[in-house]
Order: structure tokens, then sequence, then C-alpha cells
């Protein structure tokens, strides 16, 4: 084959488990680039996404042909982090690439894309257009840079495309697995909000990375694939409270009885409770943005994915979430995870 | 009729549908009139043999009506002979194979089923059947023989089946093939039926798997209700491949102890039925013909109601679980277009999830199915008719209870109120 990969955020989260399929079916040169290194089994190119020398560096050092940008940075880090990273960064790849005649560039975006922060997500597809305005800047620095590696197909015969996952989990996951687990420190699973009637879509992170891998082998000047948009999930919405549960009942954890409210009640207590934290000087766990989020419909049809791409969800839904809470039961057992 | 008002009292829409139907009863239940004497028989036996599907039968299309009232007759006649006890094994195999022949000998009658069949009376005059049916159109006559033949050859092989007889159904595979050859195939012939009338384009009823699932959601539905009354009989439907996983025989499942396991087992089948579903939504839209679409789609929303109402429910275990006549009613009102019937299923589909429960094993993959049963019509209807298709079966206080209630409390007060000044 002769590909030369540079994975973007390789040590990441989502970037390990690419390089784990690129390795599943031995690939020679798999390059990752990134802040830090916690592996010793693929070259690393230690670096700042946010410094075009690095990159550039990297890419014709490497003598990459295909580059995967995975990169993420965590919530909660400002809205300054995220320009400098999500927009600034991926301009950086995008040069870096064009001017070392890079083939393929796939680019991780987001569901969150189409999110203005109000409004239902339902059964949202491609042709559902970009909010007016976002609420917080990960979501517009996400669709910005989106755009901005979309428009750069066909330059200097670069092919590019943007897959947007949706809620990605799975072991080492460090964000949706915890939270739902953090609900049970908190004894808060006895709560629901809502009827539970509004559907939520999650992706298994084996089944993003091997979107990606797709997407790299696929995209060709002659297919549909170059300058396109695909969501990714794993294509099994559910209703919102019935993935936490699923989460809990394999900690055995199952709440003892539901205590239902309406979304009203649910806005007011959490309006309370944000005041009561503020004046305690605490972190509020109860908040009217996770009210509004556990009443929203957020999910999504795949169906481009799965007619240009070729997507299908390789490891299911119910089997996903095993597999991820086996590995927090195990780090719990170990004493090595606490969720407090 | 008062204990079916007394059973809706909480459902108003229920109300309305049974006062509508007590005043027009009479005159819906259509008498279907004709000069053949062999004609009006075959109607006959049709409201004799079954009253739900007498009615939808008769508002089809003038053409298909006689076609489909045929059809009918002749799988029940089928039917009738392969579940009578009283038969013997060798006397059946050969009836039952040869069946797609006997319906076009003139003149033919079967005099020795048991007395406790309650359709015997047709065979003893199947005669008037065959000359209806030799006067179709050759058309109509060639799905109906291979149907026929099919379906005959279907129930011959298990009636002789060693293995099934002791053993029941075995793997999933098994199950699905059972109810294709009782349910399956009569979607099947429907399907060609429509569309050799040319009332219905062939393009999406052509596929043979979803005119099928149409009949296997139907007899899945029944198989998972009739596990009592089939236990009590000696058989039962339900595949080895899920009972297996709960208990060590099908019959343990409802001795006391067992609640737990019975409850899991139940979801098992209903999640096995559940899959039906999209594929079914997607043939119904695929439909043009008003009179074809409410045929096929009462049906349906009976059983989404009926399987709603299974789900989680231990009655199932201890006696005949059936919908209320109101809901019956009210349902076959709403089985008008594909925008009721999605809310129909809607509707059903959340009081399956209000129910599920994370210690069921299959709490996720029913969650899963209930949220692509939603996906699909969000995908395939528009959401402004989604939305103006409501349909609720939620106990609601009607009126008339509010007043009792406020009626009687003014009564408890002014007859109690001496007493409660004097508490004081």
């Amino acid at each position: 084959m002769g590909d030369r990969y540079l994975i973007i955020g390789g040590d990441g989260f989502l970037g390990r488990w690419i390089i784990e399929l690129l390795l599943r079916r031995d690939e020679p040169n798999i390059f990752v680039f990134d802040l830090r290194s916690h592996f010793d089994d693929v070259k690393y190119f230690i670096g700042d996404l946010t410094k075009y020398e690095d990159i550039n560096n990297a890419i014709k050092r490497g003598r990459i042909s295909i580059v995967i940008n995975t990169v993420s940075p965590l919530t909660g880090l400002g809205d300054d982090i995220y320009w400098k990273v999500n927009v600034d960064g991926t301009k950086n790849v995008i040069r870096a690439c064009i001017e070392n005649g890079v083939q393929k560039l796939i680019h991780t975006s987001s569901a969150s894309v189409l999110f203005d922060g109000v409004s239902d997500l339902v059964n949202a597809d491609e042709t559902t257009p970009y909010p007016e305005k976002y609420a917080d800047a990960y979501n517009e620095t996400k669709a910005k840079a989106e755009a901005l590696v979309l428009e750069a197909n066909g330059k200097n015969n670069l092919l590019t495309c943007a897959l947007r996952p949706s809620a990605i989990f799975g072991p080492k996951d460090r964000t949706l697995i915890p939270g739902i687990i953090a609900v049970v420190k908190r004894g808060q699973t006895k709560f629901q909000i809502g009827d539970n009637s509004n559907l939520f879509d999650y992706s298994y992170v084996e089944n993003v990375a091997y979107a990606h891998i797709l997407a790299a082998d696929k995209m060709a000047p002659d297919n549909k694939i170059g300058g396109e948009a695909f969501l990714i999930t794993n294509g099994a919405p559910v209703p919102f409270w019935d993935f936490l549960r699923f989460t809990w009942a394999q900690f055995k954890h199952y709440p003892p009885f539901v205590i239902k409210m309406p979304r009203s009640v649910g806005l007011t207590l959490a309006s309370l409770a944000e005041w009561s934290s503020y004046l305690q000087g605490k972190e509020p766990g109860f908040t009217r943005f996770r009210v509004k989020f556990s009443c929203a419909n957020r999910y999504f049809n795949i169906t481009k994915a799965k007619t240009i791409l070729g997507y299908e969800p390789i490891i299911g839904l119910e089997e996903g979430l095993r597999r991820s809470c086996q590995y927090f039961i195990e780090e719990l057992n170990q004493g090595r995870l606490d969720f407090k | 009729m008062a204990s079916y008002i007394v059973d809706s009292l909480l459902h108003p829409s229920e109300l309305v549908a049974l006062v509508q139907f007590l005043i027009s009863g009479a005159s819906s239940q259509k008498k279907i009139k004709s000069d053949r004497s062999t004609k009006t028989r075959c109607y006959e036996f049709l409201n004799m043999t079954s009253r739900s599907f007498a009615a939808v039968i008769q508002n089809l299309d003038d053409e298909l009506r006689d076609v489909v009232c045929l059809f009918y007759l002749i799988l029940r006649g089928l039917d009738t002979i392969e579940d009578d006890m009283t038969l013997s094994i060798e006397k059946k195999d050969p009836l039952l194979r040869d069946f797609y022949n006997i319906i076009r000998v003139e003149g033919w009658r079967f005099e020795e089923s048991g007395d406790q069949e309650k359709d015997r009376q047709l065979l003893v005059e199947f005669y008037v059947v065959i000359d209806e049916f030799l006067k179709l159109d050759e058309k109509y006559q060639k799905v109906i023989t291979d149907i026929c033949k099919k379906v005959g050859n279907g129930m011959a092989d298990y009636a002789t089946d060693a293995a099934l007889n002791t053993y029941g159904i075995i793997s999933l595979g098994d199950f699905d093939k059972y109810c294709h050859y009782v349910a399956g195939l009569v979607g099947i012939g429907l399907t060609n039926l429509f569309i050799a009338s040319g009332l219905e384009a062939e393009i999406a009823t052509r596929d043979e798997a979803i005119a099928n699932s149409m009949g296997l959601f139907l007899q899945k539905v029944n198989i998972t209700r009739d596990y009592l009354e089939d236990i009590s009989h000696g058989r039962c439907y339900w595949p080895k491949a899920i009972w297996s996983q709960y208990a060590s025989n099908l019959y343990e499942l409802k001795n006391p102890g067992n609640e737990t396991e019975a409850i899991n087992c139940l979801s098992a089948m209903l999640l096995n039925t559940l899959q039906h579903v999209t594929q079914n939504l997607t043939y119904m839209n695929s439909l043009r013909n008003q009179s074809i679409f409410e045929f096929c789609a009462i049906p349906q929303v009976m059983a989404i109601a009926t399987l709603a109402l299974l789900f989680r429910n231990y009655d199932v275990y201890r006696k005949v679980v059936k919908i209320r006549k109101g809901q019956t009613l009210a349902l076959i009102k709403q089985s008008k277009n594909i925008y009721q019937v999605a809310a129909v299923f809607r509707y059903y589909t959340q009081q399956i999830m209000k129910k599920n429960d994370a210690r069921d094993p299959n709490f996720l993959k029913i969650s899963i199915v209930c949220g692509q049963i939603e996906q699909w019509c969000q995908t395939n209807l528009s959401q402004k008719d989604l939305q103006q298709y409501g349909y609720s079966q939620d106990p609601q206080i009607t009126l008339f209870v509010i007043f009792l209630l406020l009626a009687s409390t003014a009564w408890l007060v002014t007859t109690f109120n001496i007493n409660v000044i004097n508490m004081f």
C-alpha cells in the first residue's frame, strides 16, 4: 500500500483506537502527533498543533500521505483554547497538508456542530444546516473547523472529509461513562426528569475509529466522499434514561424507586440547586443545563455514512456498553479509580 | 355492552367509539346479498368463522372482497383439518398436501371432522366454496392455489414431524419458519392478490420478506398471548431458544416462584416480535388503496396494542389477556391512513418504553427496537403530519367521573356536616 499515516491526537481516546485498528492490520507506517506520549509501539512527533512549524515538520519528516486529525480539547478549558486548537490548529493542519502534498485529510468533527444549545435534533442528517447561533464556543469552533476542512477539498489534489460522531464512549473514556457513574455517587439515580420518550444517539469508540479507517481507505478522486461530512453513530438511538440505567445496571446499581418529574419542575429545582451551590461556593451537580439536556432529543439519521462510506457499526450499542463498563469495573476493583 | 362501557370509563375516546358503535352497529354490519345462493352461503360462513375478519373483509373494494373471502375460507378449511385431533395422521397428511387440488373438485365435501371442531360445517358444505372459487378470475385462482399448496405442505410437514411434536419449536429460525407457514404465507398471498387486482402497485409490496413480516408479527403476538391456553391443550409454540434461558421447561414458567423469569421470558418473546414493526410500517406506507390499507392496518394496530398490554404483564400466565372492546373500536377508527397508524404505534411503543425495566436481560435491546420504530416514523413521515395525528389511551378522569366525585363529596359533606362540627 505504501500509505503513511499521521494521527494527530493519536495519544488520546479516539486517536489511540484508530491506531489500534491500523496496528491490527499491520500497517507499517503509523505516526502520532501529540503533546505527550504514553505508548512506544508507534513513532511519535511531540508537538503543539497551534504551532505551524511543529505540525509541518511532522508531516514533512514523516513523508505523510494520510492525515487523521482527532484532536479535541477537553471541555471546561475556556473559549480561548477552543478557538486556538479547533480553528487555528485546523488551519495549520490544512496548510501543512496542502504544502506537503498530502493525499487525504480525515477530520474528526462532532455531531454537535448541528446543536444550537436549545433545539432538539430529531433524526437530523447531513442536510440539516448549521445553526445560525451557537450557545457555546466548543460547538461553534468545531463547526468552523469542519467548514474549513471541507473547503480545502481539491486544493493541490488534497481530498478531505469530516466525520461527525455523537457522544463517543468506550473503555478509558474520560467523559461519558464516568459522568454516568458519578450520578450514582451523588445518589441522584432515583430522579427522572421528563417522560423518557426523548431519544439519544451514542457512538462506541471502536465504531468511530472504524469509520475513520473506512474514510481513509475509500476516499478517492472518483467518488463522493471528498468534501463531505458524515454523521457517525451506533445507529441505535435509545431513550435518554435507558442508556444511564443500563450503565448503572452493569455496576449492579438499580434505583429502588424512581421519582419522575416534569421538565418544568426539574428546571425550577435546578435553579434552586444552582443558587444554593453558589451560596455554598460549591460546583453544582444538578443544573438547568443538565435538566434541558436530559429532556432533549438528540439523534441522527446515518444513512449517508451507510450508503456512501459503507459504514455499519461493528460493535453493537449493548456490547459496546458492556465492554466499556467492564473496563471501569476492573479499574474500580483495582482501586485505580474512584468516582467521587 | 354495559360491561364494555364500564371498562372504558376512564378512556373518553373509547366511550365515544363505543357509543358510535352502538348507534351504527346494526347498519355497519354489511349484509352481502347475492343472487347466487352459493355466494350468499360463503359470506354466511365468513361471518360464522370469524367476526373480526368478516368485518374488514367486507369493507374491501368489490372485486377483492369475494377473492379475499374465498381465500380466507379455503385457509380456514385447511386449518380445521390441521387442528382436528380426532383425525389420524394418515388421513390428515394427504388431505393437507392435496388441498390445492381439492379446491378444484366440484361437489367435494368432508364430513369426518371431530364434533368439537367449531368450523366443521364449513367442510361439510365445502362444495359451495369450491363453486365460487372456480368462478373467480384465473389470475386469482392461481395465487390462491399456489399459497394453498405451500400452506398445506407446511402444515403436513409439521403434523408429521416427530421431533417437533415431541420437543416443540427449537431455534429462532424454526420459529420464523413455523410462523411463515401459518401466517407469513397468508401475507404473501394477500399481497399477490392485491397486485393481481391492479389496485396495488408492485414496487414496494413486491418484497416477499416484508409481506411475510406482516403475518409473522400478528402470529407472534397471538402465540405469546395464548401461552396459557396452548399449554392447557398440551402444546406451545414458544421457541426453545428463548424459553430455555429462563426455565428448564415451558410449563415451569407459569409456576409460582418463577415470576421474574416468566416476565423476562415474556419480554424476550415480545422483543422478537417487535423486530417486525418497522418492516410492517414500510409495507403499510407503500399501500395506495384505501380499503386495502384499512384491511391491512386494523389487525396490525390491534396487535401492537395487545403487545403493549402483554409486555411485563404477569397476567399472561394467569388468564386470557385482551384489549378492551372500546379500545378495539377506537383503534379501528384510527386505521384510516399511515399517519394515524404511526401515531398508534408510537403511542404503544412509548407504553412499552415506560414499562421497560433495567433488570430485564433484554432491557437495552427493547429500548433500541423502540428507538428504531420512532426513527422510522421520523425518517419516512413528515414531522408536520406526525404532530397533527395524535393517539392516546391514557386513563383520563372524564368530566362525568369528576362530576360524580364532586357530587358524592358534596353529599358526604352535607350528610356528615354535623358530625364534623361536633368533632371540634
